[in-house]
């Protein structure tokens, strides 16, 4: 099987605030950062809500020598991988030939946005000569390199809505099998801009008051933004500098649906989920939480909730399933980065974060979704899903360290 | 007019470089000043920008003090 893999370091920027401490008391409140949008510039937009990080100003985080180099997904990404190294006590030398992979749905969409407006809106013939190295989809991961000195193997990974999982399964792969010590792994996603609003609310997936995922009133995602990393370890290499670990990041299961493009599927789901738990060796009865995918779109809740239900049978009953987009809206491409945090403060603290804005179930949705009140008690293992678009699936699974 | 070029060619280096404009002068040269080439193609877009000229790329590899480029957009303006 290889190193085990512990998670000694956590780091998130999402709508409910910049730092795992904001994130963590508004899980447990059960408070969603979901508002009227921030002022953009865009006009005729339909959609009037979002999930944007509030009021934030990337200097107050950053060197502001660095900032015409950043996107707002590289921000974001920067940020978060400061505070989870930060975190786990590790120190630069300690840190220097750690792999980072960062996922991303867009990329740096606001630099690409600006240039293509300047072109194609306003008419101009040149455009600024940082909007290559400033939007690439790999500029979030260069830029954790460059400004952490981390020189280990580092890339992006992009599979939609499931860029955080796949990225934490290859940062798992490369610790179990020897390759690195530590990694750096998560994602980063800016989806604010007016192209991506209009494209997405082009879907007709977005909801027009706020996200309630699994409820029968239910009226489409809300979009969110943010970053979340964690930090990786062996066990072995934890143990050996005395570091303090979270929990076991004991498995994942990664598959594809081969199916369509946006529709999601229930044996693609249950496939990876039944993965993840082999991959993991839990049985479906050691599990006790399940951070949903959970997007509040008529098609996923359903499907999901089958998908749980075909792998949990009888089991199903007894789990405890919630979606904390209710609460930091869905992030993309960080999605599974931002949840991957909340299930290892859940597994560590002993607490289930609520479904919150729930109503009533919605048809097909039987399982117990935590509505709107946090739950107490001890978690042994919990997982993670995101299904993306195009049927690109991972599921996390993490254990309490022992 | 040709201080007003100096001015703004200045005032974009001190900009990209975080500089005090004080302490660029007509012959500091690029390299000195720590201007990498990402820095000067950034310098030039904003010169660029700000007279509506273009600098082509065979001049730009052989820019290397401030003056350089002062005079360079003052030619390049004289021709418009």
């Amino acid at each position: 099987m290889g190193e085990r893999i512990v998670i000694t370091g956590l780091g998130s920027v999402s709508a409910l605030g910049v730092g795992i401490e904001p994130f963590r008391s508004a899980l447990l409140a059960g408070t969603a950062g979901i508002r009227n949008l921030e002022k953009i510039d865009c006009s005729g937009l339909r959609v009037v809500v979002g999930a944007q990080v509030p009021h934030f100003k990337a200097v107050d985080f950053l060197d502001e020598a660095l900032l015409p180099y950043l996107d707002r997904f590289s921000q974001f990404a920067l940020i978060a991988t400061k505070e989870a190294l930060t975190d786990s006590g590790l120190t630069a030398g300690q840190y220097e030939n750690a792999a980072a992979i960062i996922g991303t749905g867009c990329g740096g969409k606001e630099t690409d946005g600006t240039t293509y407006s300047q072109l194609y809106r306003d008419g101009r013939s040149r455009v600024h000569p940082l909007t290559i190295p400033k939007g690439m989809p790999s500029a979030a991961a260069s830029q954790v390199s460059l400004q952490m000195k981390i020189k280990g193997p580092v890339f992006s990974v992009t599979s939609a809505c499931s860029s955080s999982g796949h990225a934490i399964a290859q940062a798992a792969l490369m610790i179990r099998h020897g390759l690195v010590d530590v990694a750096i792994a998560g994602g980063t996603d800016a989806p604010f801009t007016c192209g991506l609003l209009k494209s997405w609310d082009m879907l007709r997936v977005l909801s027009k008051d706020t996200c309630r995922p699994f409820s029968k009133d239910r009226s489409g995602m809300v979009l969110g933004e943010g970053a979340g990393i964690l930090v990786l370890e062996s066990e072995r290499h934890a143990k050996a500098r005395g570091a303090e670990i979270y929990a076991e990041l004991a498995g994942f299961g990664m598959s594809s649906d081969a199916g369509h493009i946006t529709d999601p599927s229930v044996d693609g789901a249950a496939r990876t989920i039944g993965l993840c738990l082999q991959d993991a060796q839990l049985s479906p009865a050691d599990v006790q939480y399940i951070n949903a995918h959970g997007t509040a779109t008529q098609a996923n809740d359903v499907t999901e909730t089958a998908a749980i239900n075909k792998v949990f049978k009888e089991n199903a009953a007894s789990l405890a399933v919630s979606s904390t987009k209710s609460m930091h809206g869905h992030a993309l491409g960080a999605a599974g980065g931002i949840e991957l945090v909340a299930t290892v403060l859940s597994v560590k603290e002993g607490f289930i974060p609520p479904t919150v804005n729930f109503t009533e179930a919605g048809d097909g949705c039987d399982l117990d979704y935590v509505p709107n009140e946090v739950r107490f008690g001890p978690i042994n293992a919990a997982l993670s899903n995101s299904f993306a678009f195009g049927g690109l699936n991972a599921v996390l699974a993490v254990r309490a360290f022992q | 007019m040709s201080l007003d070029i100096e001015t703004v060619v200045i005032s974009a280096i001190a900009t990209q470089k975080q500089l005090d404009t004080a302490n660029i002068k007509r012959e500091s040269r690029l390299q000195d000043l720590g201007v990498s080439s990402l820095d000067a193609i950034t310098i030039v877009y904003e010169v660029e920008e700000a007279f509506d000229v273009e600098i082509p790329n065979a001049e730009l590899e052989k820019l290397e003090t401030v003056g350089d480029i002062v005079d360079g957009i003052g030619s390049l303006l004289a021709g418009k």
